[in-house]
């Protein structure tokens, strides 16, 4: 046998090749050491797709922009624009942060160094309920487009049967993420590519439909129509960014995933660039043609709200092209359900290697390599959240979801802004660029969001102004006051959004004291200051060292 | 160091049969042997630092099992043990490389060919791409 082997391992040698990459090893101590060890390189291109699909576009528009134009009508491109400035300002935030201590935990990690342990669990909860809340309106489009695909559009109108589909689908995206099944970086670029040229043909088969004639209630664009200032009312407003800054929510990681780049001074910088870019180009030109094609009150009402680029699909695309855009659609929402229960899990685990969630949400499969428990314990809250959300608010699991999760992500990119802040204290008036980025971006945006999440609070407080309409809980509540000229009231019970997006972030307090008496280990630290703007932080908890290269 | 043989390892049935044909290969041709755990998290899962060092601790807890377990069979053969961080086929590739690696040693899942095309089966990739022969033990396999 050993002279068969001989023969086959003999004449192979001279013929490899040698390749040039960096290969990362780290070996074990006692043994003879690999050198040169770098982790894989990202280039670009993959930074981009990252971030863009990531933020998933088409799940976006298909998701909010009914509740955008419900909130502000036809400005909804402006509140697009708008929309994207503290999200920007809040990326400045992560980039330096990420800087100090690149952690998954991101925001849980840095709001516990920069505001202590209590603040930083607030935070930590923050992420895991926002992702735990997008969740039912990643199923619902997942589940309600699946249907329009094959032409069943009465299934796709009946609540259960979207809702079926819908648990199906986390149950597939969270078995994905369990087994660590991942496309190819060739296959996303693809996915990706196609998803932005389909939302561009539609836009633009739109515009050209609009301007030939013949159009229902076509609107011609006007510049007015990125004038924000002309929006009814500040409650409006908000209502509008809350639901608009859910658009962004994701781009974040284009920043933070472009520490890892190949050339690191230019790639993170040029990548987010671009993708900005992307991004504002995409949603501005959707919603316009979106908006033009058959009014800004046909993509708000009740009918069309819940899925509004189906809805416009079949009169702009016509069939079957239609279904390319639906499939868009759902290539988009499965992208962006992974990003979800990805980083949940990954959130979790951080939070538990930190002693600030049971150690079991730490659990890595020894054959998949996943956060398992995490992952698996993830999609069952989601499953279960989703179908009481359903039974509370059949008509309007989207609606509320989208508005709940506005709140979530205000919350929680808000305390990423202060904790900045916060904890480049010292640095921040040692040079102009110090005090722009580390200190003036992320403080307006983290105040910019406080703002949004405040008025939001008033305004989507009053039943009417929610995609619910009539429907209020907690019916004893009133209140009437008037603030920035505004006149808030609220005469019988909260509407559902405020509800869910604020009950679920206090329900964290106490969840966070019962951890507290139970495990006061987390909560005995303190605060810590950056030393520099360069340096990489000390490990938050000792004996846990960050993955610094 | 050249000429090494490479073993795949994560801790499953079929790579601890792979290693016991590892060793005797690597003792055979008086190799040295690199025992390799490749991990990667997905890139779209965002930060990944407390994960990482997770993996790279299991992978090293791994490792070391391999590097007692492959002493215990063959005190003479010359063992490394590497935790690279790339995806397994791609780390092992990259070990062959920079040791000019002889073969590449690998278990058979004993899954179902299906199974092997949705999760992504290593020995089925490393068939294809690797630049040296590779060695496939069945799991059950000795």
């Amino acid at each position: 046998m050993l002279a068969t082997l001989t023969e086959v391992f003999g004449g192979k040698r001279g013929s490899m090749a040698v390749t040039t990459g960096e290969v990362g090893v780290s070996s074990v101590p006692e043994e003879s050491a690999g050198k040169g060890l770098k982790v894989g390189a990202l280039g670009m291109l993959s930074s981009l797709v990252i971030g863009v699909a990531s933020t998933a576009p088409a799940y976006s528009m298909a998701a909010s922009l009914g509740f955008v134009t419900l909130a502000v009508g036809l400005f909804a491109p402006s509140v697009m624009i708008l929309a994207f400035i503290p999200m920007l300002f809040i990326a400045a935030a992560y980039y330096y942060l990420n800087r100090a201590d690149p952690d998954c935990g991101t925001t849980f990690t840095w709001v516990t160094r920069a505001m202590g342990p209590k603040t930083g669990w607030m935070a930590g909860w923050g992420i895991l309920m926002t992702d735990l809340v997008v969740m039912p309106s990643l199923s619902q489009i997942a589940g309600s487009y699946t249907f329009s695909l094959f032409g069943a559009n009465g299934l796709a109108n009946s609540t259960f049967w979207v809702t079926f589909v819908g648990v199906i689908w986390i149950i597939v995206m969270t078995a994905i993420c369990y087994i660590g099944i991942e496309l190819s970086a060739r296959t996303q670029v693809a996915l990706l590519g196609a998803e932005l040229v389909i939302l561009v043909i539609f836009a633009i088969v739109a515009l050209a439909k609009v301007y030939a004639g013949g159009v229902a209630h076509s609107v011609h664009p006007a510049l007015a129509w990125l004038d924000p200032f002309k929006i009814s009312s500040v409650g409006a407003l908000a209502g509008g960014m809350l639901t608009a800054v859910f658009i962004y929510w994701g781009w974040d990681t284009a920043v933070t995933v472009n520490e890892e780049a190949k050339d690191a001074r230019r790639t993170p910088g040029r990548a987010a660039l671009l993708s900005t870019l992307v991004l504002l180009a995409i949603y501005l030109i959707v919603s316009i043609a979106a908006e033009s094609f058959h009014g800004a009150d046909y993509l708000s009402n009740s009918n069309n709200y819940n899925d509004v680029l189906n809805a416009l699909g079949k009169d702009v695309l016509g069939s079957p092209w239609n279904k390319l855009l639906i499939i868009a659609v759902l290539t988009s929402a499965s992208a962006s359900t992974q990003t979800t229960i990805l980083p949940a899990a990954r959130s979790s685990l951080s939070m538990a290697v930190h002693r600030a969630v049971p150690k079991r949400l730490g659990d890595i499969h020894p054959r998949y390599l996943s956060p398992s428990f995490a992952t698996a314990l993830f999609g069952l809250i989601a499953i279960v959240w989703y179908v009481v959300l359903t039974i509370l608010s059949p008509k309007d699991v989207l609606g509320n979801s989208i508005l709940a999760l506005g709140f979530g992500i205000a919350f929680y990119y808000g305390m990423t802004g202060f904790a900045c802040v916060f904890y480049y204290r010292k640095h921040l008036f040692k040079n102009m660029k110090n005090f722009v980025f580390i200190g003036l971006a992320p403080l307006l945006g983290a105040l910019i969001l406080t703002v949004i999440f405040v008025v939001a609070i008033f305004y989507y407080s009053n039943p009417i102004n929610s995609s619910s309409g009539n429907q209020a809980w907690f019916t004893f509540i009133h209140f009437n006051f008037t603030f920035l000229h505004q006149h808030f009231y609220v005469t019988k019970g909260l509407g559902p959004p405020v509800v869910l997006g604020l009950g679920l972030l206090l329900l964290g307090v106490p969840l966070m004291l019962f951890w507290r008496v139970r495990h006061p280990a987390f909560f005995q630290r303190d605060r810590e200051l950056a030393e520099s703007v360069d340096g990489s932080a000390p490990p938050l908890t000792p004996g846990v060292t960050p993955v610094t290269d | 160091m050249a000429g090494n043989i490479i073993l795949g390892y994560d801790g499953s049935a079929g790579s601890k049969a792979a290693l016991a044909v590892a060793v005797s290969v690597a003792g055979a041709f008086s190799a040295p042997l690199s025992i390799v755990f490749g991990y990667e998290p997905n890139p779209m899962g965002g930060e990944t630092a407390d994960y990482k060092n997770k993996l790279e601790k299991l992978g090293e807890d791994k490792v070391q099992g391999a590097v007692a377990e492959a002493k215990a069979i063959d005190p003479a053969v010359e063992i490394e043990a590497l935790v690279v961080p790339l995806r397994p086929v791609e780390s092992l590739l990259e070990a062959a490389t920079e040791r000019s690696a002889r073969v590449i040693v690998v278990g058979g899942t004993g899954e179902r060919p299906i199974v092997g095309a949705i999760l992504g089966s290593v020995p089925h990739k490393l068939l294809y791409r690797s630049e040296v022969p590779v060695l496939v033990v069945p799991a059950g396999g000795e």
